[in-house]
């Protein structure tokens, strides 16, 4: 009984939170839409792109891909240390 | 452990198509959506069904490690010489040096609502290109070691 | 409201296949149903007008997360609470 309360009421909090914030989001309107508005307007002439979502990340936003590709990067090196580290050295054969 | 007759087929079948949606998507991906990243996880995607229909070592004979470490590196030192290559026509960091210059994905652009040309945008189908190769090596990498993990077992 | 009913199907869709990765103690089954999760979150992404995000949420979340459970259900034990 204690836990069946505990819960409704936590769902009921959580329901009241997330309701809180849908109802006072306004979808699709931002209230400042001035380098959105540079990037749809001039963005085909600037990149030559006809995706805008490519043009922004790879030209206009290049340095966050350059971020990205580098963590890629890192998290496989990673990946390729853990495992080589679990076969315990001499029958490892680096193929 | 190798899966049934039927998923080995399967893969073998589905495993070029699925390459050439791949390299669509990134050859494609200053037109429609997409892009490097999303191709190249699409690609993965094709190496990891080959991965789990077959045992270790016959995946091995067509995956190498070798390559695909290969293509992760250098896809990031490709994607790191465009953007530096911008130095040597005067410009600052990864400036868009390409576009409207004429050359190799340099074609003028049309303005407005168009259906698209393979031949414009400037860098960004070579930065695309770079991705798609460092994302196919690294995510299909990623699952070859996790197999190399099971080898002992005769997995 | 007409075209919000697909949007309210894979919601739906959402929680009970959300639920069935709990449920299920066949881990392949539970993996399974994880994929269909990212797989139905990749086309509310496309319901949502996002197909760049729609694509690499099909790759990466319904195909390469599944293949690496898939592998290692295959190194250990395939059903819950088996062999403790």
């Amino acid at each position: 009984m204690k836990k069946v309360l505990v819960v409704g009421a936590s769902l009921l909090i959580m329901a009241a939170f997330f309701g809180m914030i849908a109802l006072n989001l306004t979808f699709g309107s931002p209230k400042t839409t001035d380098m959105d508005d540079y990037f749809l307007r001039n963005g085909q002439e600037l990149t030559g792109s006809n995706n805008e979502c490519t043009a922004v990340v790879f030209d206009f936003r290049g340095f966050d891909t350059l971020g990205e590709s580098t963590v890629l990067f890192c998290a496989i090196v990673g990946v390729g240390l853990m495992f080589r580290k679990m076969q315990g050295g001499e029958e490892y054969e680096d193929e | 452990m190798r899966m049934s007759k039927i998923v080995r087929t399967a893969a073998d079948i589905l495993y070029p198509a699925i390459l050439i949606f791949g390299l669509y998507i990134v050859a494609h991906g200053h037109l429609t959506p997409g892009g490097g990243f999303q191709g190249g996880a699409v690609i993965a995607t094709g190496g990891a069904l080959v991965i789990v229909a077959y045992n270790y070592k016959e995946v091995t004979g067509w995956l190498k490690k070798n390559v695909l470490t290969g293509q992760e590196v250098s896809g990031l030192v490709g994607f790191i010489g465009v953007g530096l290559l911008a130095l040597a026509f005067g410009q600052v960091f990864f400036f868009n040096y390409l576009v409207g210059s004429g050359s190799i994905f340099g074609m003028p652009v049309p303005y407005g609502i168009n259906p698209g040309e393979l031949n414009t945008a400037g860098i960004v189908p070579l930065m695309n290109f770079a991705v798609g190769i460092e994302v196919w090596g690294g995510l299909t990498v990623v699952i070859l070691y996790m197999l190399s993990g099971l080898e002992k077992e005769g997995c | 409201m007409i075209e919000q009913i697909p949007q309210i199907l894979v919601l739906l869709g959402l929680i009970v296949s959300a639920v069935l990765t709990f449920h299920f103690k066949d881990l392949l089954a539970a993996t399974l149903a994880a994929g269909l999760f990212s797989f139905l979150i990749s086309l509310e992404f496309y319901i949502l007008q996002a197909p760049d995000v729609a694509i690499s949420q099909a790759a990466i979340g319904a195909g390469l997360t599944t293949a690496i459970f898939i592998i290692a259900i295959r190194a250990t034990k395939r059903f819950e609470g088996e062999g403790s």
